[in-house]
């Protein structure tokens, strides 16, 4: 993918630059408001990491301004600012994600990569394919490889996520913002139990495994 | 104290005063004005009216029986009416009286008998003394060349105007004085008790914010102000409180992580280690600072709704909410071998933060997982209670909280002695408790269900209906 970043602390735009670079992705940085408005207009960039407090011209204004001019490239917003008040300004102001500060690499690059997979399948579609998974959105329907598999709406709704992102990271805050809405960390490892449920439904009775949890970040569920 | 006089003469109150007491003038002279009018006026027009009544009567006495009966009709009134009301004088063609009670005809008058004219006469008192009266009349020329002239006294129609200016010029002064008096009493007390609201701003910004206003119980608009500002003191001192709070918060939770991290890292860089090593002690490090972030986040999260800074309040089904937490969290009660059964009645609504309900009702899930041990039972309720009150109950077959501790785990950084070793910031339940406060509810702690040697735990969320 090919991502800018607009962040005005040095240390923290060469960390996001070198995580994201790290991750496969080819990479531009600028430090102010005024010029990031303008290299997001003048380039083709899959998707945006904005600060929100920059010199010259601040996030929120700098997002809103590209979103009036038509631009359509995905914006992810970094932010001290962690609030649900202050994600809901940010979302208002055009902004596809929030992520607060500080945050693991994993994270980054997961959110990221979820807003460049969004772009892609703008149109609406009503079945999902990943590996031997196929998913009728509209029957509400799951087989691995022509077997039916039997899901409770909860269970339906986390894998069509991971449908969604197959092949891509997906951490534990993502599940619980995405698929259930929820923007704190209950203490307990729900998510986790959640998904080894999902995993005896979908993985039990075969011999490859899809759904793999990858240490310190999250899930991948195989494309 | 005393209120030196500029600073009186600039007060809105004595403004008002002196405004009314001017207003309160011109409407007296005005009424007086009217009054004078239609008294003085209206007597005089009558007065005028008979006086042409009576000299047509007497025409028609003389053009009956000639002088003769004129004199009589004369001597008759006279006598009738005891000369109060009109004065007459008769004479003859050569000008001597022939009757009526003056005495002689006032030089200058006019004898065509229609103008009125105004002249002195003297007047004999009853008590012998002779006084000189003004007075109005009319003559007649007769057709015999005698006159006949009838008047009446206009004496007191004239003193009346002279007493009139005589009581405005009297009384409106002293209505002005007594009105300006008044607005200055009136003025010196709202001044003062102005003063006192000023006396307490000032002792407030000079650092007591335990200072208020005096309120008398008056209940009017200076009392009103007054509680109003009590009311918004008390704000204030509750956010510096709280601030102040955050502070020691800091100061106590995260110093003694910090130092840890900080002795830890002073070790592995005075130390020379293997691979293996470093990595186990960055990777412990990097644990450390995760938990200083969320201890940092919970604190700022838990003042800034101390702070009465919560999210919009909207319509929330609580309904729907219970039912997924319920969801959310039932595996995770599986996986660790505990019971667990929900129980939630259809259609609740509170006016509230959704999310943060949410997060509350699942701290108080999280604490009935953590500690309620294998083969426990956790029941989640969510109801109707019947004083239009919501309820949001985890009862738990845990250790419980002993009755004396209940108030005390509430607060920030409060934990049991026998649940240090647990992890855990010891900031949940004082996030619950500042999230019912957000929504005019209240947390109250229980006993839960016995089992074994744990007396269990109730922890009810009670929140008011929308």
């Amino acid at each position: 993918m090919n991502i800018l970043i607009i962040e005005d602390d040095e240390d923290m735009a060469s960390f996001v630059s070198k995580v994201l670079t790290e991750a496969g992705h080819v990479v531009d940085t600028t430090h102010r408001g005024d010029m990031g408005l303008t290299l997001a207009r003048a380039g083709d960039f899959d998707a945006l990491v904005v600060d929100r407090m920059l010199p010259e011209k601040d996030g929120l204004t700098l997002v809103r301004e590209y979103r009036e001019g038509g631009g359509g490239s995905p914006a992810l917003f970094l932010s001290a600012l962690g609030e649900v008040d202050h994600r809901v300004e940010g979302l208002k102001a055009g902004g596809d994600d929030y992520l607060a500060k500080p945050f693991a690499p994993s994270e980054l690059v997961a959110r990221v990569e979820a807003l460049g997979r969004r772009q892609i399948s703008e149109a609406p579609i009503t079945s999902l394919k990943a590996g031997e998974l196929e998913m009728d959105l509209l029957a509400r329907k799951v087989t691995r490889n022509g077997h039916k598999i039997d899901l409770q709406p909860r269970e339906f709704r986390l894998l069509e996520y991971l449908m969604r992102h197959a092949g891509q990271v997906v951490t534990r805050t993502m599940l619980l913002e995405k698929v259930w809405d929820y923007h704190f960390d209950p203490q307990t490892n729900v998510i986790d139990v959640h998904i080894s449920r999902l995993r005896g439904k979908i993985d039990k009775d075969f011999d490859e495994a899809l759904l793999h949890t990858v240490r310190g970040a999250g899930y991948r569920l195989q494309a | 104290m005393t209120i030196r006089l500029p600073t009186l003469v600039r007060t809105t109150t004595f403004k008002l005063a002196l405004l009314h007491s001017i207003l309160f003038t011109v409407f007296v002279l005005g009424l007086l004005v009217y009054l004078y009018a239609s008294t003085v006026v209206y007597v005089r027009a009558e007065a005028s009216d008979s006086l042409d009544a009576e000299l047509t009567e007497l025409s028609r006495a003389y053009s009956q029986g000639g002088l003769v009966r004129l004199n009589r009709s004369v001597r008759e009134r006279q006598s009738v009416l005891g000369s109060r009301q009109f004065l007459y004088l008769l004479q003859d063609a050569q000008g001597q009286k022939i009757g009526g009670g003056l005495s002689t005809l006032p030089p200058g008058i006019p004898l065509d008998g229609r103008q009125k004219y105004l002249f002195d006469v003297d007047y004999r008192r009853p008590d012998g003394e002779i006084v000189s009266r003004p007075a109005e009349g009319r003559a007649v020329v007769l057709a015999d060349g005698g006159i006949i002239l009838v008047a009446y006294d206009v004496g007191e129609f004239q003193r009346i105007v002279p007493r009139i200016t005589r009581v405005v010029w009297t009384a409106a002064p002293i209505g002005l004085l007594m009105s300006l008096i008044g607005g200055i009493v009136i003025s010196r007390s709202a001044a003062r008790r102005a003063d006192t609201l000023a006396k307490t701003a000032e002792g407030v910004m000079a650092g007591d914010l335990s200072r208020r206003v005096p309120v008398i119980g008056s209940g009017d608009e200076f009392d009103r102000l007054g509680e109003q500002l009590n009311a918004m003191l008390g704000r204030i001192e509750t956010l510096m409180e709280s601030s102040r709070h955050v502070g020691d918060s800091i100061a106590h939770d995260l110093r003694s992580p910090l130092t840890r991290l900080r002795n830890r890292l002073e070790t592995a860089l005075a130390e020379p280690m293997s691979r293996e090593m470093a990595e186990d002690t960055l990777g412990r490090t990097l644990g450390e600072v995760d938990n200083v972030l969320a201890t940092f986040n919970a604190i700022l999260r838990l003042s800034r709704l101390e702070a009465g800074q919560g999210g919009p309040m909207t319509r929330t089904n609580i309904s729907g909410l219970a039912g997924q937490l319920a969801e959310l969290f039932e595996p995770a009660c599986e996986e660790a071998g505990i019971e667990f059964t929900a129980n939630i009645a259809r259609s609740l609504t509170v006016l509230g933060e959704k999310d943060l309900i949410a997060q509350a009702v699942s701290n108080l899930l999280d604490n009935a997982v953590k500690y309620t041990p294998e083969g426990g039972k956790i029941s989640f309720k969510a109801a109707r209670e019947r004083d239009s009150k919501i309820i949001l109950e985890v009862t738990d077959t845990g250790p419980g909280i002993p009755a004396e501790e209940r108030k005390r785990v509430v607060k920030r950084f409060v934990r049991l002695e026998a649940s240090r070793s647990e992890p855990g910031s010891g900031l949940g339940l004082a996030l619950v408790e500042a999230v019912a406060s957000v929504h005019n509810g209240q947390l109250r702690l229980e006993d839960g269900k016995k089992r074994n040697d744990g007396r269990g735990l109730r922890a009810r969320l009670v929140l008011p209906k929308a």
